[in-house]
């Protein structure tokens, strides 16, 4: 009961002081917001509103609120009356960390006093946290470190997350102290791909990192070798064998190293080349080591495939090669104390020990021998630096050896003079004197110079040659003076150099060199060269030498040669080039196409059908593009057969249109290098039929070629008739007889028909069968003809078309109907010549002949 | 129409829930078939060894004697054999090699009850590493175009599992024990050697090809006829 009274009590003083301490800290109002983070740079407002009872209270209103920022007073300017109870301030650009802002009121007008009061943080966002990485260190946890970007300002948590594709890891949130790493509590599984990523939170955001996803086994740093321990051999004292116990990850993933060693007393390291390092192991050779000395070694490890990080250094550890034969000899010297017996005298040999990297190990003793003449022979062991024994006077030579035990070292030689010893001196010669320190432990140092006791010229002077000799210049060389010529010290040289007919150039040159380039010299010209070695009292000129330098500097020649070579070859070459170009135009001028008989064959044989020729198309007369072919045909004039049944023919032929092209044929149409374009055929088919009974019959050859190959020249053949105008052909000067024969028989002469397209000028220049026509047709009219011919070459260059068929007409009309029928021959200009054809003569042809490309019956 | 639309409508959202929940099932599988198979190579290497667990429980139970440790050997049909597995198509090697892993991480779990305070820091190890294989397994799995879970394993002998119950006397818990790891470490050698034979083997792997080669259009010509492949005992088809 009376506990609970008591406890009354105390609940009611309770009561009554919470309430009491509520109304004395009951503020008069409060700033909105209430604890505000802003972003920094940005502008921030805050709103302070006041109570009604205290603006009662103590007679103010919202005009009466003034505003501090960590004690300091914020300009009017800023604030903003609201309402009457409410005000507000802003602030633009807030680069504070930290702003104690305070909402205050004059109470009564005068007091000020505070109504509340706020802490504005302002900071920034975090970033994106880069360079997540993390490290498996071995037997322990995985740690992941990052970049966590820059400061915020504010309160961030760092996350570290991480999963397998089946399961997911507790997060690892990092202490404040260290926000940019974090140790996972869960022991890494190798072999397992991971994925980690960094989460990043403020009071203004949050953010990722960039997830990464490794295997653990790929980010691990070893434990460093251990137990690392060093071994020499008595075999080879250049080596030394480590060996060292791998770390227990070696079970499960394959190491390589860095091993490095250094002399003890040396402080920087010397590596062992990675790649003999590259495998897993437990020791190591280190080779090229120096005897005797002693060496200290380390080792690291990681993944053999580079992946992961190095482990740390295992403890260092030494060892010392096994020891060598002493690598040089001990340097010794004596000491002739004064003795009291004239025999004999009492001589200290003095030496020093050898350094380390001589001695090449601990030297046991030495041995001393001493020899006088070359037949007494004194041999001690000392294990001392010094030996002293008595000798006579006379000359001893004494050896020094130091042994280790491995071997001994080589021989030093020591000459001690025989007692009266008196050295002569003479002049002009080199002595080389050497000063030997002896302290008291042994000999120090030697130091040796040369001098002479009275210097001379020398006796000899240098012999100089030529080394180079160019257009302008020549390099001299000469070998140094011996010393036994020398007679005092070389001071200089000067070269003398002429002409034979110049002045002679001297030139000084230091006695340090051994050759010299004589500059500005003239070409083609020959120089003499002598030089003289001076000592310092005096000169001794050298046997002179002649050389000659050459008219052109070298290269000379071959830079004018080439040149204009090079320019010949390229001539010749565009000249080749050009020939290649214009092989077809060449050709044409010299090498014309024959063809060959023996691969001609008849393609098609169209006496019924005779070839149809649109003349007044040209279209069709040029459609095959060819305009270099000649079409020769020719006729038999029969002079008995009367002029109009030429005619008659001609109007028979006009009557044909020849539809072929191509690999038409004809009857008595003779065709060398022709086109494509059919013959001349028979006026009509029964003549065709008489004819063929009775003359040669030709055909055009196939465009298409032998199995289908396109021939490069449209060649014509004929058959394989055996008349003989297919000989006289073939054979003009056959022809040319027999057309002879037959003219003085009274037989009309065969006459050649041209047809030659000369729309290309390079079809132009086959005159020689014109001429050969027109002395077969008419040879009382050779004269005649030659001239035209001479005509038409002139013309060639013009217009050859007009001037063939020009040709044409008055060779046909001088051939076929004789001067006394000019008159008519101009009447068929446009169509050219046809010869008649007799019925009754079986061996007349029917004459063609083309104007402007196409045939024209006559 | 309307029907028309929210027919389409809801199949493009069970679609995307489908692409959303496969991308978010293969977070982590990203390495290439040929390493995700050398990481499983190389774990199975590593739990194959005794020394990673047997040998442990061996010392750690006393029973490191010639004659009890002939006694530990493996129970007759508690894991699948090695010829068994090697019968297997990968799918179903993967889906046996899983089932089992998850059958044994349970046996561990008992043996760690049966150690009591004991403590055997190897038994957390194989756990971690157990759980990291199945997870390659399921990676495999997916990379193979199925799932390492969606079907039935091979199964094995009844009753041959680890079975430590409270009518067994202490010493032949402890037997039972190393029995069962003495298989586990079996079935793993049998496994790694399968491993080993889909690397060493082209033409066996193309029985299913790895999910990144029919990404790239290629289309494998199956080899095998279902009815021509040996089954091994109660192998259920894919």
């Amino acid at each position: 009961m009376l506990a609970l009274q008591i406890w009354l009590v105390k609940a009611l003083l309770i009561f009554l002081t919470t309430e009491s301490i509520g109304e004395l800290l009951d503020p008069c109002g409060h700033i909105d917001p209430e604890s505000p983070i802003i972003q920094r740079g940005s502008n921030f407002t805050a709103v302070c509103v006041l109570k009604e009872k205290c603006m009662d209270y103590f007679h103010v209103n919202a005009n009466y609120i003034i505003w501090k920022t960590n004690h300091l007073t914020v300009p009017k300017e800023q604030y903003t009356v609201i309402n009457r109870t409410a005000a507000s301030v802003t602030f633009t650009n807030v680069v504070s960390p930290n702003l104690q802002l305070t909402c205050n009121i004059l109470t009564f007008g005068q007091i000020e006093q505070n109504v509340y009061g706020i802490t504005v943080l302002s900071g920034f966002p975090p970033e994106k946290p880069k360079n997540l990485n993390c490290i498996v260190n071995e037997g322990r946890k995985m740690m992941c470190q990052w970049d966590p970007g820059r400061e915020t300002y504010l309160e961030t948590n760092f996350t570290l997350k991480s999963e397998w594709a089946t399961e997911k890891f507790d997060d690892c949130k990092t202490k404040p102290d260290t926000p940019n790493s974090c140790l996972v509590d869960y022991s890494p599984v190798y072999f397992v791909n991971i994925e980690v990523w960094v989460e990043a939170e403020n009071a203004l955001g949050n953010i990722t990192s960039d997830h990464i996803n490794f295997d653990p086994i790929d980010k691990v740093k070893p434990n460093p070798p251990r137990n690392l321990s060093v071994s020499n051999s008595e075999e080879l004292s250049s080596i030394l064998k480590l060996t060292w116990i791998n770390p227990s990850i070696n079970s499960v993933i394959r190491l390589k190293y860095n091993i490095l060693y250094r002399t003890k007393d040396a402080s920087t390291w010397s590596q062992i080349p990675p790649e003999d390092t590259a495998s897993t192991r437990s020791s190591f050779t280190v080779q090229d080591l120096k005897p005797f000395t002693e060496y200290v070694f380390r080792v690291r490890c990681m993944k053999e495939d580079g992946k992961g990080f190095w482990s740390e250094w295992s403890e260092d550890a030494s060892g010392i090669t096994y020891e060598d034969r002493p690598s040089k000899a001990p340097s010794f010297w004596y000491r002739i104390n004064p003795s009291h017996s004239h025999s004999y005298r009492s001589v200290q040999l003095i030496w020093k020990t050898l350094p380390p990297f001589e001695a090449n190990g601990k030297i046991l003793d030495y041995e001393v021998t001493l020899t006088r003449w070359k037949s007494y022979l004194q041999n001690y062991t000392v294990n001392d630096t010094k030996l002293t024994v008595n000798l006579t006077n006379d000359r001893y030579t004494a050896t020094l050896t130091a042994r280790n035990i491995v071997g001994k070292s080589d021989t030093s030689i020591l000459t001690i003079p025989a007692y009266d010893f008196q050295g002569k001196l003479m002049e002009s010669k080199c002595y080389l004197i050497t000063v030997t320190p002896v302290y008291a432990n042994g000999p120090g140092s030697p130091e040796s110079t040369k001098a002479y006791l009275k210097q001379a010229p020398p006796s000899k002077g240098p012999t100089v040659r030529t080394k180079k000799v160019g257009k302008n210049e020549a390099v001299l060389e000469w070998d140094q003076l011996p010393v036994d010529v020398q007679n005092g010290f070389i001071r200089n040289y000067t070269i003398f150099y002429r002409t034979i007919i110049g002045n002679e150039t001297a030139v000084n040159v230091d006695s340090s060199h051994t050759e010299y380039t004589l500059s500005s010299l003239t070409s083609d010209t020959l120089y003499m060269v002598r030089m003289t070695a001076y000592t310092d009292e005096g000169g001794k000129d050298g046997p002179e030498f002649t050389f000659t330098t050459p008219k052109f500097a070298q290269g000379e020649i071959e830079a004018i040669v080439v040149p204009v070579c090079l320019a010949f070859l390229l001539t010749t070459l565009l000249g080749v080039l050009f020939c290649f170009n214009k092989r077809d135009l060449i050709k044409k001028h010299i090498w014309p196409n024959v063809p060959d008989p023996s691969k001609s064959h008849i393609a098609q044989w169209s006496p019924h059908t005779p070839p149809r020729h649109n003349f007044n198309s040209k279209d069709q007369m040029y459609s095959d593009g060819n305009f270099t072919d000649v079409s020769v045909v020719e006729i038999e004039a029969n002079d008995k057969k009367p002029f109009p049944e030429d005619l008659k023919s001609l109007d028979l032929f006009k009557k044909e249109k020849i539809s072929t092209e191509g690999h038409s044929s004809g009857i008595g149409g003779s065709s060398c290098m022709s086109s494509s374009r059919p013959s001349i055929s028979s006026s009509d088919e029964n003549e065709s039929t008489q004819n063929t009974s009775s003359t040669v019959q030709y055909s055009t050859v196939v465009h298409s070629g032998y199995r289908h190959q396109v021939p490069s020249v449209q060649v014509f053949s004929r058959s394989e008739s055996t008349q003989p105008l297919l000989d006289s052909e073939e054979r003009p000067e056959d022809l040319q007889l027999v057309d002879n024969v037959d003219s003085s028989d009274g037989i009309l002469p065969r006459q050649q028909y041209f047809k030659q397209n000369c729309n290309q000028p390079e079809t132009c220049p086959d005159i020689s069968h014109f001429e050969r026509s027109k002395q077969v047709s008419s040879g009382n009219e050779e004269d005649f003809m030659r001239l035209k011919q001479q005509q038409i070459s002139n013309q060639n260059s013009q217009s050859c078309a007009s001037g063939q068929m020009k040709m044409f007409q008055e060779v046909s009309a001088a051939d076929a109907f004789g001067p006394g029928t000019e008159g008519q021959v101009e009447r068929f200009e446009t169509v050219g010549i046809e010869a008649a054809i007799d019925e009754g003569m079986p061996k007349s042809y029917l004459p063609q002949t083309v104007r402007q490309g196409g045939y024209m019956p006559q | 129409m309307r029907a028309r639309l929210t027919r389409r409508t809801l199949f493009s959202l069970v679609l995307g829930l489908l692409l959303l929940s496969t991308a978010a099932a293969m977070r982590g599988c990203m390495g290439p078939y040929q390493h995700l198979l050398s990481q499983l190579q190389r774990q199975a290497h590593l739990t194959e060894d005794t020394s990673s667990l047997l040998e442990p429980y061996i010392h750690l139970q006393g029973l490191n004697t010639p004659i009890l440790r002939g006694s530990c050997t493996e129970h007759p049909g508690a894991f699948p054999s090695k010829d068994a597995l090697r019968g297997l198509s990968k799918r179903s090697f993967l889906r046996t090699v899983n089932a089992t892993l998850d059958r044994v991480l349970k046996g561990l779990v008992a043996l760690q009850k049966q150690l009591l305070n004991n403590d055997l820091k190897e038994l957390e190890t194989a756990r971690q590493n157990i759980q990291g294989i199945r997870n390659n397994i399921h990676c495999m799995s997916w990379l193979l175009g199925g799932s390492s879970e969606t079907a039935e394993p091979m199964q094995t002998g009844p009753g041959s599992w680890l079975q430590l119950t409270s009518t067994l006397d202490v010493f032949q818990a402890k037997l039972e024990g190393c029995r069962f790891l003495r298989g586990y470490h079996r079935f793993m050698g049998s496994v790694g050697w399968v491993f080993r034979e889909w690397g060493e083997s082209p033409s066996r792997s193309r029985r299913h090809s790895p999910r990144w080669a029919l990404h790239k259009g290629v289309r494998r010509t199956r080899l095998f006829r279902r009815g021509k492949r040996p089954v091994p005992r109660g192998q259920l088809p894919w």
